[in-house]
Formats: structure tokens, C-alpha cells, sequence
């Protein structure tokens, strides 16, 4: 290459790198001096929408958008999920509990400026009910919505039902929703932007973001912030690096090796937000009849001496590093008030000498003296096959410990390892001894406790129901039934306990801890953080997320002036630096080539 | 060239792409034949619902009868609807394409002709300074893994030094436009497209230095030495020419790779392209998303496999003329 030729390239190369070096100032303050005067909280998170449709959406980022867009009638409060008015400012009861007769407030808009009235209500809740909408029809199935004015409607339920007058339903605008035809209800985009929640979508960047604005019409009036950036991270630990650096303001499922003294530091507060999710050890109880689960696992005393010999505290402080905590019985309800209280001395406390004394009394022995037990009539040993989540973060430490535990009371282990998919088809076949999975609650207890009746049991592999546990109970269908239409809330929350008890005595089913919703965000912006519920819950991402109206920004907080800050100033250096270099370089060659010349 | 070996050529190119298509759709059924289950699992959806999901999905027929939809819509140039978004996989594509294209295309040339440059200057003086310094800096990018590098890199620039930001393709929620907004990608894209050039350069470095070589024993170079040509003349005129050719065609083959190339690098610098849409549609799994992507980087490597095998014809007479 002539001499000329390489001072070009070099002079082209030098020239890429200080050109994407010299970004590193101009980019930011490109950045910040964007509407300035605009309050824009930025949300980090590591999950983007799948849809903004919520008539197709299930992930948890998607749901707070329509957290924030659509309004329902009735809201739950921040500190306990009480029920509070919403749209509707007071509602009547009817029919001995069969029907509520709702009051809109006055003056309603959607934030496209059109009347919200009565009939929106009733579009939403009849439409949803015959067209099976996702996310509304578990609550709008046995409803009927009639219009009696503009502000008044009344919801009818076939069945008793003890939800209501709750009425958590997204109501979306029958003007935007109504000209869509059914079979395209699933795929509309969604992307109208129309909502009588506090912000409402302004666009949706897939795999990059998405931003909402402040909605003017609000009914409690506007919000203190007008822009929410969520920004999506595909990797969590950048994402807490964009909080310490300020880049955020808000970080939501902080690794757990990343939050262990991330509250500690200046200007962020760390949130250990518990909504009732929890992993369990499942095992096969065989009510299906299809399948071949090891018969030893239908004997509750060996159920019973399984949940004697797994240590939850050590599960809770080795694999979720001590921030949730240790598992009792089924959480059905990120309200605790649905979770019974079981005394200590009920409970299947880790005690290995006691769970081998009940294997011992029931007749497993070990015989050949090989350290694994055998069925009393010696068919076959106690070694049950273990199924593993390959797409769980905690499945390794999980399966090391309890293989262990089961180990040293004499029962072995084999381990197959699964995607969900294929282990919700194992489990479904009922071919499976032991899984470890998880669950996460809604509000009303109905949904989880309904997962574990007889009719939810798998009794053909090609309709996999929701009962995992594989197991059934005519006692615990019966309370099922009773709580499903027990409109006495004190009376339903006491048939509630007794199924938990007794599902917990069954022990098909062994809670190992719940974890919590990690979770961190800047001191410096904003306050109002509040937490859902009051002092164990998250503070966004919560049930109804009302955080985000009530965040007040601080004066002066977090502000970029718009010089040049650390980073211009070593952008600078740096230019300079590769400038200098590729100067040198380039006469380096020059005389080299002068060299080759002579 | 004869048209024969074209028309061979191009058919052989059509039938890998038919066998990639067929496999594609079985593959991923193989895995996981009922991704409603999974997907919606934890969700309060009864079974009829999940039933009616499995209709709108097109899940709900035999494979066979899955499949001979899926090639009636593909060959009406519909790659379907994604399960998880609903969108058109051909929307999805669209938007995530160009990132990767602008990221990954970009890496690809500078890591080309810094690695060439590396190449035939440490070939040419072999065992000076420069080519063992520039051999064993070439061995460690090429062995290096890319998501080692990137998270060094952006522990460094991001979250040590503080002057770049921590990922994304520009600011979220940025208003900005035209300059503005073309600077603030490029903050963005600077440190994943840095690790992406420096993990690429050193396979066109090393191939480069091979060839040179070779080449620097070939007795043309001694003539054109003899005629009284300059060292550099004698490189540049005589050596490259004839060494570039191995590194053509890889380049070349690379470019087939740009669109699927850096699935790690984007998820580690939240890059919204082609490698994080894949993530995603794997997490479903996706069925129609998936085949969209993987049909869409197996035509792009037979394509430029095509392009490489027809150039050859044009370069190499004796090649297209058989």
C-alpha cells in the first residue's frame, strides 16, 4: 500500500473512532436539553409489552399500562386493596347481593375528549363476556350490564358472587373499541392511545420502549408527572447501572446479586415488594389415574416425611438470599388476610429424625443397605424423578438442596430437565414424581384456590387442566364452592383459612418460600413512592399501581444543567488522546514509508 | 459464465432454502408442540379459552395441517402473526432489521478493513514486531467471547467512566430528530459495535496474514522485485491483489451472517434488533415468529453463498465455464 493510501486509511479509521468517541459528550447533551421543562420519570424494566391490547395481553409490563389507561369502577386503596370509587362514585346493592347499581362520577371524559358514560361500561362488560376477552372474562362471565341513564348502570350476576361490588374491570371506550369486529378484536393494535386512566399510550417502540403522557381529563385531576418512559433492558444488570448512573429513575426486577446494598447507596432506595408469588415442590398424587407417578407418593405419611425433611430456611437464606421469605402453606392472595396462621407445632417443621421415624413406621425401609429406602412390599425403591425448569434462574441451587435433604432421609433422585412447555405437557401426562414451579396471586383468592378442585385435574392428557398438584378433595371442592358464593367476607375469609389448612395437611403441594418483587428507585426526582400494600408490597408494578399519580417531582432534583459534565470532559481527553495517537501513528508509517523509499 | 451453471446454481440455492423451511417448522415443534400451555400458564383462562387461543393461533389442527397453511400463506408472502404481540411477523421483522443491519453491517466493515490492513501488513514482515504483536492481538479477539468483551466494556464506558449509556438504540422516549437524534444513536451504538469489531477483526487478520503468506513465496514477487518495482509497489500492486481472494469470499459469506450475528452483544447493550427479537420469540416460543427469523437469516447465508458461487463464475472462467 502506497504511502498515501495508508495515511488515508489511517486517517479514515482515526477518523470512525474519534467520531463515535465524541459522541460520548454530544449525546448527552443532545439528550438533556430535550424539553427541559417536560417531567418525565423514566421506568427501567426488563420485560417489554407484548401487546397494549388488552384483550390479548398477558404479561405483567402490559398490565400496567392499562393499569394507568383504563380506569375501572371501583379501585382498591394503596395500603390494604380496599375498595375505593373509581369511575363509579357510589354503587347501591340489589337483589340480596345479585346486583349493584353503579354511579358514575359527573362530567367523565375519555381523554380524547369524548363523553364516558353508562354505556361504555355496559359495551365493556357484556361485549367482553360474549366475545371471552382474556382479560376481563374470568370477572365478566356471569355478568349482565344494563344502561339506566348516561351516569347509572346496573351489573347483575347470575350466580352469587363475593367479588362483588367490586368491579376491577378495564373499561375501554366503546368508540374505539365498539367499530372493531370480533374476529379482529384479538389483533387490533391498540396503539388509539384512548384511556380514562391518569396517562394514557402515546407510542409504542417494540423492544426499545414505550412512553405515555399525562391524560388532561383525568377524573382526579392531572397528574404531577406528564411523561412515563418505560424503557426496556434486555440485560437487568445494565439496568441497575442506568439507575446508579441516574439514567433511570426507576428499576424494576432488580437481579438479586445486584440488590443487596443497592439501597445503601446515595440517593437510591432499594423496595422488597411481596405480592404473594411463591415456589412449591410439587408432587404427583395421581387423582388423574393417568400417568406413573411412584405409588410411594400416594402414602401421605411419605407426603408428611418429605415436608419434614426439607429445610425452608435454607432454601430461603442459600437461593433467594434471604429476601422474601420461608414458605408455610398456599399464598392465595397478595393480601394477607387471606393466609391463615398455622401454629408452629401444626407445622411440617425440618426435622430429618422425625421424617425418617414416619417412613420408618410406614414400612420404607432400606433392606439392601444401599442408603435408599424401598416400598413396604420391596417392588421398588424410593427414588422419585425430580423435574427441573431449565428456564428457572434458581432451578441449579433448588434441586442441589432438596435432592440433598430427600438423600439424607433415604430417598434418591433422578433429574430430568425441562423448558415450561415441555414440563407442562409431562406434568399434564401425569409422568412426573416431584417439580419445582411457581405461582403468583391475583387479589381475590378465588382464581388460585380454584386451580386446585377436582374438576382442574387432568384426567386426559389432551386437556391439561390447572391442577398440578394432581390431586382431589371432595372436602376442600366443597368449601371451594361454599367461599365461590359466600358473600360474607368475614365468613368467606374463614372458609378461605380452612382450605389452606387443609391443603397444607395434604402436602402435596410444599411451599418452599415466596420471593418478593425486587425493586429500586432514585431518592433525587420524585417522592410519593408508595407502596401496594402499605409496608410489604412494591411500589410500581403493584395491583393497581397508584404510585405513579401521586409521585411529586423535587425541585432542582436531577436536573442536567446542560454543560459539560464528567463525561464530555473525558470525552474530550479521550478525542484529544486518539487525535494525538493517530497523528502519531501516521507519521510513524510516513517516515517508515520513507524508509522503504530510500 | 454458461447459463447452466447459473440456473444450477440458483435452483440448488431454491431447494436449500425449501429444506430450511420444512425443518424450521418442524424444529420448533419438536421442542415444544403447544406453546399456549406455556405462555399462558398462571393466567385465570379456562380451558375453552385456551382452546379458542389455540384456534386464533392455528394451532389447533393436525402438523401436517399446520404446515401445508403455513406454506400456502409463506408462498402468498405471508409470514403470519406473531402469538405474543399479534402483530405481522413482517412488521416485527421491519422494525428490528435495521438496528441490527446498522450495528452488526457496521461492525462487519470496520472489523474488515482494520483486520485486512492488520493482516497484510503483519504477513508482509513476518516475524517483526508488529506481526507477532498483531498475531497474538489478533488470536486473543478471535477467541475472545463477544459477551465477555461487551460486559467489560460496558462495565468500563458505562458504569465505571460513565460516558456512554448503558443500552438502547437512542435515548428512551427521546423527541429528538435528523442530527440530533442521528448523534444520539450513535452514543448508542458505539460501545456494542466497538466489541463487535474488535471480536470480527481478528479472523479477516489472521486469514489475511495466512494468505499474504503465502503469497509473499511466489516467484512473481521475486520478478517484480527484480524489475527494480518498490517494496511497496511490489505489495500493493502484486501481493494483495492476489492474497485478497480468501478473504473475498468470507467476507462475503460474513455478510450472510450480519443479520444473525450478535444475539448476545444486543441483549447485553438491550439492542432492539433481530438478535433480541429472536430471544424473545424463544422465551414463547413464538412459533410464527420464528420461522420468520430463522427463514430470513438462512436466506441471507444463501444468498450471499449464491453471490460468492456466482462471483467465482465471473471471476474464475474455469469455475463457471465446466
Amino acid at each position: 500500500m502506497a504511502g498515501r493510501d495508508r495515511v488515508a486509511v489511517g486517517a479514515v479509521v482515526s477518523g470512525l473512532v474519534v467520531a463515535a468517541f465524541a459522541t460520548m459528550g454530544l449525546g448527552s447533551s443532545v439528550a438533556a436539553s430535550v424539553d427541559d421543562e417536560v417531567v418525565t420519570l423514566t421506568v427501567g424494566v426488563i420485560q417489554d409489552l407484548d401487546t397494549p391490547n388488552v384483550t390479548a395481553g398477558f404479561l405483567v409490563s402490559s398490565y400496567e399500562v392499562w393499569n394507568l389507561q383504563y380506569a375501572t369502577l371501583t379501585d382498591k386503596a394503596a395500603a390494604d386493596f380496599a375498595t375505593e370509587p373509581s369511575l363509579a362514585e357510589s354503587w347501591v346493592e340489589g337483589d340480596g347481593g345479585l346486583s349493584y347499581t353503579y354511579t358514575l362520577r359527573e362530567g367523565l371524559e375519555w381523554s380524547d375528549g369524548e363523553p364516558l358514560t353508562a354505556d361504555d361500561v355496559a359495551f365493556t362488560i357484556n361485549t367482553s363476556r360474549d366475545q371471552a376477552w382474556a382479560n376481563h372474562s374470568s370477572i365478566t362471565a356471569n355478568l349482565d350490564a344494563t344502561v339506566i341513564d348516561d351516569r347509572t348502570v346496573k351489573i347483575t350476576s347470575s350466580v352469587p358472587d363475593p367479588k362483588l361490588p367490586i368491579m376491577d374491570v378495564y373499561i375501554v371506550p366503546e368508540h374505539v373499541w365498539g367499530p372493531v369486529a370480533e374476529g379482529d378484536v384479538t389483533t387490533y393494535e391498540a396503539l388509539d392511545g384512548v384511556g380514562s386512566g391518569a396517562f394514557t399510550l402515546r407510542e409504542w417502540k417494540s423492544g426499545q420502549s414505550w412512553t405515555m403522557d399525562a391524560n388532561p381529563s383525568y377524573f382526579k385531576g392531572e397528574p404531577a408527572i406528564d411523561v412515563i418512559v418505560f424503557r426496556v433492558f434486555t440485560n437487568a444488570d445494565a439496568m441497575v447501572a442506568a439507575l446508579q448512573q441516574g439514567e433511570i429513575d426507576f428499576a424494576h426486577s432488580v437481579p438479586s446479586s445486584s440488590f443487596e446494598g443497592l439501597g445503601d447507596e446515595a440517593g437510591i432506595e432499594s423496595v422488597f415488594g411481596q405480592q404473594g408469588g411463591f415456589s412449591e415442590l410439587a408432587m404427583n398424587g395421581m387423582a388423574g389415574g393417568i400417568g406413573d407417578g411412584h405409588p410411594a407418593l400416594v402414602d401421605i405419611d411419605v407426603r408428611h416425611a418429605i415436608h419434614r425433611a426439607i429445610d425452608k430456611q435454607a432454601l430461603f437464606d442459600r437461593v433467594i438470599l434471604g429476601l422474601g421469605s420461608p414458605g408455610v402453606t398456599l399464598s392465595v392472595s397478595p393480601d394477607p388476610v387471606w393466609q391463615p396462621e398455622i401454629p408452629v407445632e401444626e407445622q411440617f417443621t425440618y426435622d430429618p429424625a422425625a421424617a425418617n421415624q414416619l417412613l420408618d413406621e410406614a414400612g420404607y425401609v432400606d433392606t439392601d443397605g444401599n442408603g435408599i429406602r424401598e416400598m413396604p412390599d420391596g417392588s421398588q425403591e424410593l427414588v422419585f424423578r425430580y423435574a427441573e425448569r431449565s428456564e428457572s434462574d434458581i432451578a441449579a441451587p433448588v434441586r442441589e438442596l432438596i435432592t440433598g435433604f430427600l438423600e439424607a432421609v433415604g430417598i434418591g433422585t433422578t433429574v430430568d430437565v425441562y423448558d415450561d412447555g415441555q414440563l407442562t405437557e409431562v406434568v399434564g401426562s401425569g409422568e412426573y414424581d416431584l417439580f419445582v414451579w411457581g405461582w403468583t396471586p391475583f387479589v381475590d383468592p378465588d382464581p388460585m384456590l380454584s386451580y386446585f378442585t377436582c374438576d382442574q385435574v387432568t384426567f386426559d392428557a389432551e386437556v391439561i387442566g390447572y391442577n398440578d398438584a394432581n390431586w382431589c378433595s371432595e372436602e376442600y371442592d366443597a368449601l371451594y364452592a361454599a367461599q365461590n358464593q359466600e358473600l360474607d367476607r368475614e365468613r368467606r375469609i374463614e372458609i378461605v383459612h380452612e382450605m389452606l389448612r387443609l391443603f397444607y395437611a395434604e402436602s402435596t403441594y410444599i411451599v418452599l418460600f415466596e420471593d418478593a418483587d425486587l425493586q429500586a428507585y432514585r431518592t433525587d426526582r420524585f417522592t410519593g413512592w408508595t407502596r401496594q400494600p402499605a409496608e410489604t408490597g412494591p411500589v410500581l408494578f403493584s395491583n393497581t399501581s397508584p404510585t405513579y399519580f401521586l409521585l411529586q417531582p423535587i425541585d432542582g432534583g436531577g436536573g442536567d444543567d446542560g454543560g459539560l459534565g464528567t463525561g464530555a470532559l473525558i470525552a474530550i481527553i479521550v478525542g484529544v488522546l486518539v487525535l494525538v495517537g493517530g497523528g502519531a501513528v501516521v507519521v510513524m508509517r510516513s517516515r517508515s514509508n520513507r524508509d522503504e523509499r530510500d | 459464465m454458461r447459463p447452466r451453471f447459473v440456473v444450477g446454481k440458483v435452483l440448488g440455492a431454491l431447494s436449500t432454502l425449501a429444506f430450511v423451511v420444512v425443518v424450521n417448522f418442524f424444529l420448533f415443534r419438536v421442542v415444544n408442540d403447544d406453546p399456549v400451555e406455556s405462555m399462558f400458564r398462571g393466567r385465570n383462562l379456562s380451558i375453552e379459552q385456551k382452546d379458542r387461543l389455540r384456534q386464533q393461533f392455528n394451532l389447533d389442527g393436525t402438523r401436517f395441517e399446520q404446515f401445508a397453511a403455513y406454506v400456502r400463506e409463506l408462498l402468498s408472502g405471508n409470514l403470519g402473526v406473531s402469538l405474543q404481540s399479534r402483530r405481522p411477523v413482517t412488521t416485527e421483522i421491519g422494525e428490528a432489521i435495521w438496528p441490527t443491519i446498522a450495528l452488526v453491517g457496521t461492525a462487519t466493515t470496520l472489523s474488515m478493513i482494520i483486520g485486512i490492513s492488520i493482516g497484510i501488513r503483519a504477513g508482509w514482515r513476518r516475524r517483526s514486531r508488529f506481526d507477532v504483536g498483531s498475531t497474538t492481538f489478533s488470536m486473543f479477539t478471535y477467541s475472545v467471547p463477544d459477551f465477555w468483551l461487551a460486559m467489560l466494556v460496558l462495565g468500563l464506558f458505562s458504569v465505571q467512566l460513565g460516558v456512554f449509556p448503558t443500552g438502547g438504540l437512542q435515548d428512551a422516549g427521546t423527541t429528538a430528530t435528523g442530527i440530533s437524534l442521528l448523534l444520539d444513536q450513535l452514543h448508542h451504538m458505539a460501545l456494542p459495535c466497538l466489541v463487535l469489531a474488535i471480536a470480527y477483526l481478528g479472523e479477516y487478520a489472521i486469514v489475511m496474514r495466512s494468505s499474504m503468506l503465502d503469497t509473499v513465496r511466489e516467484d512473481y514477487l521475486q520478478l517484480a522485485r527484480a524489475k527494480g518495482l518498490r517494496d511497496v509497489d511490489v505489495r500493493r500492486r502484486h501481493a494483495v491483489p492476489n492474497a485478497v481472494l480468501p478473504v473475498v469470499s468470507l467476507s462475503a459469506l460474513n455478510f450472510g451472517f450480519v443479520l444473525s450475528g450478535a444475539i448476545a452483544v444486543e441483549s447485553i447493550f438491550s439492542w432492539p434488533g433481530l438478535g433480541q427479537a429472536t430471544l424473545q420469540a424463544i422465551r414463547g416460543p413464538d412459533f410464527p415468529m420464528l420461522q420468520g427469523l430463522f427463514l430470513l437469516f438462512s436466506a441471507a447465508v444463501i444468498v450471499a453463498n449464491l453471490a460468492v458461487d456466482l462471483l467465482y463464475g465471473v471471476l474464475d472462467p474455469r469455475v463457471g465455464g465446466r
